[in-house]
């Protein structure tokens, strides 16, 4: 055999293996909330994402122009919303979906059936469940989406920087015992808290405040005398508002013998940004901050000037 | 000669009176003591004391508890169970139908729709902004009761217990699905749909109460008023028209009537099943199927039986707060069960 | 001695369908005026009529006064009605049926029957042999029972004309003869006439004075009941010689 050919030979071998390794390093593996293992071959570049907390994660590290669809309530960044939308949830449209033409699907483990799932898989989508309850959750979903789009730096910063708000706070606040009660639906509509297991109980506690209802999980239904017989130091209220009428701090303010709680009294009254409390997203971080900013924006008042 | 079969009613009416006038009171009085928050009975006796002598109650939780949440919401509870179960009364009268009440025949759920509707469009009367949510309430109640009488004589000449119910009940359903949608739309305007369809005393306030007080002055007055006619209706409508009864205005009054306080009631409270139903049974049981000692029985029978289902959703599982209309199903659906047993027994 | 009650070409139509054609007939004091046919001759209908129940053309006057301008209190006194459907739901007394037949004389919510009411319901009660059962349920009496309830009911009521629709109608012979008895009784005061629809015939011959026979809703031959039970009348009605078919029927109780 002539040596050319030899040379050739193995010219053709090492770059297919060059090659082959190149497309291994590129390949990327994450086990998602539901200990599924999913495999791409390189990061994903087209991209449905159904829940709102999981499109604020893309953004934040980088990755907006790989979102090709939202869910319903998606909203965040306000340019997302040029985005076409897919429906979510029970209604869930494989058909919607696959006409996107994506890559990987990033959806919860709450509403859609198994059914829907193994279409999209059988279809070449690779769906990648996020679910997170908790802060330590929002991080693993942060590293997990990170990987999945070969952002892992971008993915790792955003992390340091919440951790290091929640630390920050955590170190200049003590707790000296004082509660906080979060209202999630208004009176009129039926008096429902936050208790343990939420965000805004993870939130209060960074903050050195005691949940009113920690003997409670998560959202529940109480009756009123329960708050005015606990009388929480703050109130917190995620109830949105949308221009007419009062305000929902107005509107605590004026309910009937509310008035002699200390947080009426003292005006301790928070509305706070529904969205960034709730969402296990990035901006818990700055929902972290409201919270701190409002109960020390109190604390400053009270400082007599020297 | 002594006839085994004679009814010894009479004898205990003004006793039954009593009787149920020492339960009614007894109930109210437990059902402002006893909550979600544990307050001793003599904090809520200075605290009632207090707002008899008109004293303002700031500065006291337990004051706040008691004047401001508990006691309007018992006064709110008393008087709607009173409309309701008589309402229930007046229709199982008019209508032959020992099935029929607000619920039943749909003009719960139509009041519902009617307050939602009026809600989610932003509708208000002039000086009184609670006054177009009543209105349409009360207009959508009579329309709902109207339409289905009109579709179950369409069906059944006879209108026969079963199809009348049959009716109301898949007009509920039917019902509930558009408040539903309309909720999804609008759900920044409207109460929640659980609100609507299992009812809900929480917040109320004193001028809930006021009129409802005042409506049930008038609309029981009227009802009552007509105890005599409504007698009359349990021998048929045509036997009723032979005696002298003018039958289609009495029918129209008392329906008008009928969806004026439950329409009331629904705005205030979203709808309470199985008050109407069971508790004039009850009532009925206890001083007889004559109206002139019927209605009366029937607003006693029905504020009691609300009180302690609202006592039971708001403590039971404190301090979270059940839908009152969860216990009233509950409670109210065994009850009704052995009601049916034991008359059918009788036969 | 003029009419109490005049019927003037009562035509009643449902849909396309004629039930009651052209129609007059008259009820004089101390007749009983039997109205017989075949089913669907409209004597039911007729009866309804008479009781403001259905909607008809023509008119019908009591001693000049057109009915339908009378309040239903004023007709309920002028005129008691034993329809066929009987029944109550609820527990009631008998005595608190029968008292209803005294709505029509009510003056006002709080009045309660006064002394001649009072008595009124003693003696209708007597009359049906129902003063034992004056406080037993409603809910516990036979059917026979139950009807002579409703008669009381009617007699309480105390009109001039009673208009009774097959009184007898699903009930023991027994109680057909009392129940007739009664109502020939009650007919023998002077002021009153009674219009029932009655399907036996011989029960009509028997009670009755006048008579209609009705076909198809048209009235064939009215007028004292031997006039107008005739062999042809009822040949004509009936599609069969009536007569012969009686004989037969008697010639069994002749063993």
């Amino acid at each position: 055999m002539s040596k050319k050919l030899v040379s050739l030979f193995l010219a053709v071998l090492m770059v297919f293996s060059i090659a082959s390794s190149l497309a291994e390093a590129s390949a990327v593996t994450v086990t998602d909330m539901h200990d599924r293992e999913i495999t791409l071959a390189e990061p994903a570049t087209r991209i449905v994402v159904m829940q709102p907390s999981d499109c604020e994660i893309l953004c934040a590290i980088g990755c907006e122009d790989t979102i090709v669809g939202r869910g319903q309530y998606v909203d965040y960044p306000t340019s997302v919303l040029e985005v076409p939308v897919v429906q979510s949830g029970a209604e869930t449209n494989v058909e919607e979906i696959l006409a996107l033409n994506p890559q990987v699907v990033l959806m919860n483990d709450m509403a859609q059936s198994e059914e829907q799932v193994k279409q999209l898989e059988e279809n070449g989508v690779k769906v990648v469940v996020s679910s997170a309850t908790d802060i330590e959750g929002v991080y693993y979903a942060i590293r997990m989406i990170g990987k999945l789009m070969g952002k892992e730096e971008n993915a790792e910063a955003v992390i340091a920087d919440m951790q290091a708000t929640f630390d920050e706070i955590k170190a200049n606040s003590k707790n000296e015992g004082k509660t906080v009660y979060f209202e999630v639906s208004p009176l009129q509509w039926g008096l429902w808290t936050a208790g343990k297991g939420t965000f805004m109980d993870e939130l209060a506690e960074i903050c050195g405040l005691t949940n009113a209802f920690a003997d409670l999980n998560d959202w529940a239904s109480i009756s009123e005398e329960q708050v005015l017989a606990r009388d929480p130091d703050f109130i917190v209220t995620i109830t949105m508002y949308y221009g007419e009428g009062p305000t929902p701090v107005e509107e605590i303010m004026s309910r009937e013998g509310w008035g002699d709680l200390k947080a009426v009294k003292n005006g301790d009254i928070l509305n706070a940004e529904s969205n960034a409390i709730s969402r296990p997203g990035p901006r818990l971080k700055d929902a972290a901050i409201e919270l701190y900013n409002f109960i020390n924006n109190i604390k400053a008042e009270e400082v007599p000037a020297a | 000669m002594h006839d085994s079969r004679q009814l010894k009613r009479e004898r205990f009416t003004p006793l039954t009176y009593l009787f149920l006038t020492v339960a009614l009171l007894f109930t109210m009085i437990l059902c402002i003591c006893v909550g979600s928050v544990s307050i001793s009975f003599s904090d809520t006796i200075t605290a009632v004391w207090n707002a008899i002598r008109g004293v303002p109650a700031s500065g006291s939780i337990t004051g706040n508890i008691i004047l401001n949440v508990r006691l309007p919401r018992v006064l709110c509870v008393t008087l709607a169970g009173a409309a309701l179960s008589l309402c229930g009364a007046a229709m199982q009268g008019l209508l032959r139908n020992p099935l029929a009440d607000g619920s039943t025949m749909g003009v719960s759920s139509g009041a519902a729709l009617g307050a939602v509707i009026a809600m989610a469009a932003g509708f208000t009367l002039p000086g009184f902004s609670y006054g177009g949510i009543m209105v349409t309430a009360m207009a959508f109640a009579f329309g709902s009761l109207i339409l289905i009488l009109s579709l179950a004589y369409s069906l059944d000449h006879s209108l026969s217990t079963n199809s009348i119910i049959l009716i109301g009940v898949i007009f509920t359903m039917f019902i509930s699905s558009i408040i539903s949608l309309i909720i999804t739309f609008a759900s920044d305007h409207t109460r929640s749909l659980s609100f609507w369809t299992l009812g809900s005393f929480s917040g109320v306030n004193y001028d809930q109460a006021k009129l409802l007080f005042i409506a049930l002055v008038i609309c029981g007055g009227i009802l009552i008023r007509f105890s005599s006619e409504l007698n009359a209706f349990a021998i048929g409508e045509d036997n009723a028209r032979h005696i002298g009864v003018n039958v289609k205005q009495v029918k129209l009054i008392v329906l008008i009537t009928v969806s004026v306080l439950i329409g009331i009631c629904v705005s205030i409270s979203g709808t309470i099943s199985f008050v109407g139903l069971v508790m004039p049974h009850i009532a009925r049981m206890l001083v007889g199927p004559n109206h002139k000692r019927l209605l009366p029985a029937s607003l006693f029978s029905g504020a009691i039986f609300l009180l302690l289902a609202d006592l039971t959703a708001r403590t039971i599982l404190s301090p979270i707060e059940l839908s009152i209309g969860v216990v009233t199903s509950l409670v109210g659906a065994v009850a009704f069960v052995i009601i049916f047993y034991r008359t059918r027994k009788r036969r | 001695m003029t009419a109490i009650l005049h019927g003037n070409q009562i035509t009643v139509r449902y849909g396309s369908h004629t039930v009651v054609d052209n129609l007059s007939f008259h009820l004089k004091e101390g007749q009983w005026l039997m109205l017989a046919g075949p089913n669907g001759a409209g004597k039911s209908t007729l009866i309804e009529a008479i009781a403001q129940g259905v909607p008809y053309t023509g008119n019908i006057q009591w001693e000049g006064l057109d009915l339908c301008s009378l309040k239903p209190a004023q007709l309920a006194q002028k005129i008691g009605v034993l329809s066929q459907k009987n029944n109550v739901g609820y527990a009631y007394t008998v005595e608190e049926v029968v008292g209803l037949g005294r709505y029509a004389y009510r003056s006002g919510f709080f009045s309660s029957a006064d002394d001649h009411g009072r008595s009124l319901v003693e003696s209708a009660l007597e009359i049906t042999g129902l003063t034992g059962l004056r406080h037993a349920s409603m809910l516990t009496l036979s059917g026979g029972e139950t009807q002579r309830v409703f008669l009381a009911q009617v007699l309480a009521q105390n009109p001039q004309v009673l208009v009774l629709d097959e009184p007898a109608n699903h009930l023991d012979l027994n109680y057909q003869q009392q129940i007739f008895s009664l109502i020939r009784e009650w007919l023998k005061e002077p002021g009153r006439a009674v219009l029932s629809v009655v399907h036996d015939l011989s029960l009509a011959r028997k009670y009755g004075t006048h008579a209609i026979l009705m076909d198809h809703g048209k009235s064939i031959s009215q007028g004292i009941i031997s006039d107008v039970m005739t062999p042809d009348n009822l040949q004509q009605v009936y599609g069969m010689n009536v007569y012969e078919w009686m004989r037969e029927m008697l010639s069994q109780w002749q063993r």
